[in-house]
């Protein structure tokens, strides 16, 4: 049946978005679908049937008319189309998700730099706290250039009219279904990581304040905390990125698009300034997070945003969500 | 697959694929694979509907107002869109029936059964 539905998706991929080619298209299907089960029930083999049914499906010139697609069906080769394969889309993915990584690392290395003044202190060390921050801030950067630099080979996906196929479409919707609760688990590890930073703090502040580093370790902990989190939180998106690009690469007008359409649906508050501040809610709140605890150091009370954030969250779900219909 | 060596040309039947459609109608209300079923039952395997000629001719009886089509769960749960014949659909099936009895009578003149 898959096979089927892969033929019937090709067969329409290049067709314009309307009503009439989805209701012909699901209509097709229906009774391709009954015509596959009775001949299953007749003891056909899968290949058998499916040849069958392809055999006897038609040509869709016949319903240029009806359809109003004449045009696009004289041409159906687009030319300037770049069909991006299954084994294409695969590796992207994995490159895409691996820069995603070390642009997190990256951006770690600058987050926990300080690190290094505040551990290196004395008349002697002073220096070499210095030099850590450099080096640390220069390895950072040197690890976003180099895998920006690697992701080039990729830049076709944005200047080209790429597509891929229902069949790629599928397996790639599924694996982005897949990677939900793993994605989750990351980023709520990251956000923890965040929220409790100032916990290692009180905690070496008691027990380092005799101790080599000394009470410089409390604060460089706070540093290294975060570090993981925007780390993690960085981390848990990588693999989305990749899927999402994908899947919206087909041209939304025409059905192929559809198939971005089966990608997690966006939520609908039924109100135009929250559909559009919402996808961005949590980042935004993270921002305002750390912008506020760097600058002030207040991190004893600058956690507080987070339960105060989650409120204000279920509130606008809870009573704009449901009206939607 | 039919036995015969000769095949139905898609050009003289198309005038004829609403005819059979609306006959079939005319019992009761049908979906899709059913009526191709019953097309290729009543012929004998001698004639099998693609499927894009049959949703084309729905398409176009239903903007003619022959038939109307609405969505029904069949037996088996699935939802199905069922053909409904109109006597609009009565009147054009008896108009068909009468154009063929014409053109086989004017083409018959025409046929020699020897050689």
């Amino acid at each position: 049946m898959e096979t089927i539905r892969n033929y019937l998706e090709t067969m329409f991929a290049n067709l314009p978005n309307t009503m009439d080619v989805l209701k012909a298209k699901n209509e097709l299907y229906q009774m391709m679908e009954d015509k596959y089960e009775e001949l299953i029930a007749e003891g056909k083999h899968e290949n058998e049937a499916v040849g069958i049914i392809i055999s006897e499906f038609g040509n869709l010139e016949e319903l240029a008319d009806t359809l109003g697609i004449g045009g696009v069906i004289n041409n159906n080769v687009d030319l300037d189309t770049r069909l991006v394969t299954d084994d294409e889309a695969m590796e992207y993915v994995f490159e895409a998700s691996q820069h995603k990584l070390l642009i997190g690392v990256g951006v770690m290395l600058f987050i926990i730099s300080p690190i290094f003044p505040i551990l290196i202190t004395g008349s002697t060390g002073s220096l070499g706290g210095v030099v850590g921050f450099f080096i640390t801030i220069a390895v950072g950067v040197a690890i976003l250039i180099l895998s920006s630099a690697r992701m080039g080979k990729w830049s076709f996906l944005d200047n080209l009219n790429c597509v891929i196929e229902y069949a790629t479409a599928n397996a790639l919707y599924a694996e982005l279904r897949n990677n939900m609760l793993s994605k989750a688990l990351m980023k709520t590890i990251g956000i923890m990581c965040i929220i409790l930073s100032f916990i290692p703090v009180i905690i070496l502040d008691e027990l380092t304040a005799k101790s080599f580093f000394g009470p410089n370790m409390a604060p460089a902990s706070l540093f290294i905390m975060v570090g993981i989190g925007v780390l993690l939180i960085i981390a848990s998106t990588a693999k989305d990125g990749a899927y999402n690009k994908l899947l919206s690469l087909n041209d939304s007008k025409k059905v192929a698009g559809n198939y971005d359409s089966i990608r997690s649906t966006q939520h609908d508050y039924g109100n135009e300034v929250f559909n559009k501040i919402m996808p961005v809610y949590w980042k935004t709140v993270t921002c305002v997070y750390l912008i506020w605890s760097f600058l002030t150091f207040h991190w004893h009370r600058s956690w507080v945003i987070w339960p105060i954030a989650w409120i204000i969250h279920r509130v606008i779900s809870t009573s704009y969500s449901d009206k939607r219909r | 697959m039919t036995n015969n060596m000769i095949e139905i040309s898609s050009d003289v039947i198309r005038g004829y694929n609403d005819t059979m459609i609306l006959y079939i109608l005319m019992e009761a209300p049908s979906y899709g694979y059913e009526i191709a079923k019953k097309i290729r039952a009543l012929t004998e395997d001698k004639y099998i509907i693609k499927e894009t000629t049959l949703y084309s001719a729905f398409t176009r009886m239903e903007k003619n107002g022959y038939v109307v089509s609405y969505s029904q769960n069949a037996d088996n749960g699935k939802k199905r869109t069922y053909y409904k014949m109109t006597d609009a659909g009565k009147a054009y099936y008896k108009e068909k029936c009468a154009e063929w009895q014409l053109t086989k009578e004017v083409v018959e003149h025409f046929i020699r059964g020897d050689e």
